[in-house]
C-alpha cells in the first residue's frame, strides 16, 4: 500500500497511509510504523485523510502503536473520514487516541506537548 | 634468455641502455648504460649508436652512425633482439615489447597481446573448469542464499574483481541486492546504477566498461561516479520467462580490469545461475505456499471445531447461529449457555486473521463459558473477560463482542456491547429496531473497564438478531458493501420467521449479493427468539 511520509516543523513525523487498512495491507503499515519506532522516532502523527476504510486489523496496528508509544512517545491521529471515525467509535476507541480534525492541528498539538 | 616484454613510450626519441635512466631500460649486461637511440626524423625512425664498445647490429650488420628502421628489421644489442614493426598508430599492437610480469600472471593477458600458446590454453582450461564446478554444485539441493554465495565465491576465485554483487528483481522494477562480496579493505557504497540495470536487465545485454570515468554511456550516472567504479563487467540473469536480475563486478583501482573473455565467462555463468535461481525460487515459493495452506487449514479446523453446531430445543426460546467462514479464518465466534432460568449468548469478532485469530477465539470462548457460570451479572462477565484478555496481550489482539443474558421467565434481556455491531430487535411484524445501549470498549484493550449493561424486554415472538461486520461489509463484484440498509430490508421481510429461518435467509441474502467469491471476512449471524415465559 502507499504510505506517504513527511516531516513537519520541529521534526514531527507525519505518516499518511492511502486507501484501505485491512488484513491485506495492515502488515505493511505495521512494519513501516515500527521501523520508525526502532529508528528512534517518538512523536508520530498519522494523517488518515486518504484512508477510506479501516478494519479491525487496522485498528489493531494503531492500538499496538499507541501501546508502544505510551511510555516513551506520543501519537496523534488526524483527518478521520466519517465512516472511519464510526469504526473507532463503535469499538470504543475514540477515548484511546488523541484525534484532531486536521494535520495542522495535529502537528500543533504534538508540538505544544498538549 | 630474456623473456619478451612490452614497454610503452611516447615522444620523438628513445634511448636504450642498461641504465635506469634510459627511456627503455634493458637488463642485459652486454649492453652499455646508454647504448643506442631511436629517433624520429620526418616520417622515419632511425637508430644510432651512442659510443658503446659493443656495436648495435641491424639485421646482422653493425650500425655505423645511423640507420633507418623499417618494418621487419631486427636490431641486436648485447644479447637482446628487438624486432621492429611500423604501422599506423591506431593499429599498432599494444606492444612489441612484452613485460615479463604479464606472462607470469596469465589472467592479465588480453587478446591483443601475443602470448605463447601454452599460457592461453592454460587459462581457458581454468575457466572451463570453473563453469563445470558451478554446474555441478547447482545440480544439488541448495537454497537461494547458498546458491548466490557459491556463484560469487567462484567468480571471485577466477575473475578476481574487487567487488561483486548479484541483484534480483522483476524487469522494470527496482532491483534488490541479494548477495554481495568484496575484497577485504574495499569500502564505500556498493555500486548500483539504474541506467546500468536498465541496459542489462531490460535489454538482456552484457556490459563491459573499461573505464567508467571515460565512458560516455555513464557520463550522467552519478551512482557509478559516486561509487568510484572504474572497470565494470555486468551480465543479465536470463531465465526462460525473462530476466531475473543481474550480476555486476567492479574494480576501482584498475581500468580495463575485465576482458572480453571474462565477460563471456560471466555471461555463461549468469545464465546457468538464472535457471537455477528460478527453480529454487519456485521450490521455495511452493513450500511457503504449502505451509501457509496448512496453517489456514489448521486455523479453520480450530474455528469450526469450536463452534457449537447443535442448538437447544426449548419451549421458551429458539436459538440458531451460523458462520460462513472466510478463506483465512477471520476470528468470528458465537457461543451460548442455557440453564434453567437463563440463556447466555455471545457473538464476537477477534481482530486479525489466521492461526492467531483462531487461537484467540478459543480463549475468548472458554472465558465466556467459564464466567457466565460464576459471575453474577452480564457486566461482570464482560469485565472479567476483558481483564483476562488484557493480560499478556503484546500483539494488541482485541475482541469486539455483543453478549446478552435473557431471563426466560420474564423476557428481560441484560446486554453489553463491547465495541461490536449494534444488533437488531425484530418486532413481531418484522420491523427491525437497533438495540443501542450498554456501549463499551472492545475487550482486551483497557484493563479495568466497567461495562455498563443495557436492558430491554422481549415480548414472546420477538427476536434478537446479532451479526458481525462480515455481513455489512460483504462486497459484491463491483466492490459495493452489503451495508446496514440491505440488512434491515432483508430483516423487514422476515416477519414471523423462526430463528433458524432468520439465520438461513440472511446468510442466503448476503451470499446472493456477494456472488461466487468466498467472503473476505467471516460472515456470522445469530438469532435468538423468545417464545414464551418459562
Amino acid at each position: 500500500m502507499e504510505i506517504r511520509e513527511e516531516r513537519a516543523a520541529s521534526g514531527i513525523l507525519v505518516i499518511a497511509p492511502v486507501g484501505r487498512i485491512d488484513s491485506n495491507t495492515s502488515g505493511e503499515l505495521e512494519e513501516k510504523l515500527f521501523a520508525h519506532l526502532a529508528a528512534g522516532e517518538t512523536r508520530l502523527v498519522i494523517d488518515m485523510q486518504q484512508v477510506e476504510y479501516i478494519s479491525s486489523a487496522g485498528l489493531r496496528v494503531l492500538l499496538r502503536l499507541a501501546q508502544k508509544l505510551r511510555e516513551r512517545g506520543r501519537l496523534v491521529l488526524c483527518s478521520l473520514a466519517h465512516s472511519v471515525r464510526q469504526v473507532f467509535e463503535l469499538a470504543g476507541f475514540l477515548v484511546l487516541f488523541a484525534i484532531e480534525p486536521s494535520r495542522e492541528l495535529a502537528v500543533a498539538r504534538m508540538a505544544s506537548g498538549g | 634468455m630474456v623473456l619478451p616484454f612490452d614497454h610503452e613510450c611516447s615522444g620523438p626519441a628513445l634511448v636504450l641502455g642498461r641504465s635506469r635512466k634510459a627511456d627503455l631500460p634493458l637488463a642485459d649486461r652486454f649492453i652499455s648504460r646508454l647504448h643506442a637511440r631511436f629517433f624520429l626524423e620526418g616520417d622515419d625512425w632511425f637508430v644510432e649508436g651512442l659510443g658503446s664498445h659493443n656495436p648495435t647490429f641491424l639485421n646482422g650488420r653493425p650500425v655505423k652512425e645511423r640507420a633507418r628502421l623499417a618494418s621487419g628489421d631486427v636490431l641486436t644489442l648485447g644479447e637482446t633482439s628487438i624486432s621492429i614493426e611500423c604501422g599506423p598508430a591506431e593499429a599498432a599492437p599494444s606492444g612489441i615489447f612484452r613485460s615479463a610480469a604479464s606472462l607470469l600472471a596469465p589472467e592479465e593477458v588480453t587478446r591483443e597481446q601475443e602470448v605463447p600458446a601454452g599460457a592461453t590454453l592454460g587459462r581457458l582450461a581454468a575457466r572451463l573448469k570453473l563453469v563445470n564446478e558451478v554446474h555441478r554444485a547447482l545440480s544439488g539441493p541448495i537454497s537461494i542464499e547458498a546458491l548466490l554465495d557459491l556463484i560469487l565465491d567462484r567468480v571471485f576465485t577466477h575473475l578476481r574483481p574487487e567487488e561483486g554483487a548479484i541483484f534480483l528483481g522483476p524487469p522494470g522494477a527496482d532491483l534488490t541486492r541479494a548477495a554481495s562480496r568484496r575484497l577485504p579493505g574495499v569500502s564505500g557504497e556498493f555500486l548500483y546504477s539504474r541506467s546500468l540495470a536498465r541496459e542489462v536487465t531490460e535489454k538482456g545485454l552484457a556490459a563491459l566498461v573499461e573505464d567508467a570515468s571515460d565512458d560516455a554511456r555513464f557520463a550522467a550516472a552519478n551512482s557509478i561516479l559516486a561509487s568510484g567504479a572504474r572497470s565494470i563487467a555486468a551480465a543479465p540473469l536470463l531465465a526462460a520467462e525473462g530476466c531475473l536480475g543481474m550480476i555486476v563486478l567492479t574494480s576501482r583501482a584498475e581500468v580495463r580490469r575485465f576482458s572480453e573473455e571474462d565477460l563471456e565467462l560471466l555471461v555463461s555463468l549468469a545464465s546457468a545461475a538464472a535457471l537455477r535461481i528460478r527453480n529454487v525460487a519456485l521450490a521455495e515459493e511452493t513450500a511457503r505456499g504449502r505451509l501457509l495452506e496448512k496453517e489456514l487449514a489448521l486455523a479453520h479446523e480450530i474455528q469450526m471445531g469450536m463452534l457449537p453446531k447443535e442448538f437447544p430445543s426449548r419451549r421458551e426460546f429458539e436459538l440458531h447461529a451460523a458462520v460462513r467462514p472466510a478463506r483465512s479464518v477471520g476470528g468470528d465466534l458465537y457461543e451460548f449457555f442455557a440453564d434453567e432460568g437463563r440463556l447466555w449468548f455471545v457473538v464476537a469478532d477477534v481482530s486479525g486473521k489466521g492461526l492467531p485469530a483462531a487461537l484467540h477465539m478459543a480463549v475468548t470462548k472458554t472465558l465466556f463459558r467459564a464466567f457466565v457460570q460464576t459471575e453474577p451479572s452480564l457486566s461482570a462477565v464482560l469485565a472479567r473477560m476483558n481483564r483476562e484478555l488484557c493480560r499478556e496481550n503484546e500483539r494488541a489482539m482485541f475482541v469486539t463482542a455483543f453478549a446478552g443474558c435473557l431471563d426466560l421467565a420474564t423476557g428481560e434481556l441484560e446486554f453489553g456491547n463491547a465495541g461490536h455491531n449494534v444488533p437488531y430487535l425484530l418486532l413481531r411484524d418484522g420491523s427491525p429496531r437497533r438495540v443501542t445501549g450498554g456501549p463499551g470498549m472492545a475487550l482486551g484493550v483497557v484493563e479495568d473497564f466497567a461495562y455498563p449493561a443495557g436492558r430491554i424486554r422481549l415480548e414472546p415472538g420477538e427476536s434478537l438478531f446479532l451479526y458481525t461486520d462480515g455481513v455489512t461489509e460483504a462486497l459484491d463484484p463491483k466492490g459495493e458493501q452489503f451495508s446496514e440498509e440491505r440488512l434491515q430490508d432483508c430483516l423487514r421481510g422476515l416477519a414471523g420467521a423462526t430463528a433458524a429461518q432468520l439465520v438461513e435467509r440472511t446468510l442466503a441474502a448476503v451470499q446472493a449479493f456477494a456472488g461466487a467469491a468466498p467472503p473476505f471476512d467471516d460472515v456470522t449471524v445469530m438469532a435468538v427468539r423468545y417464545l414464551s415465559p418459562a
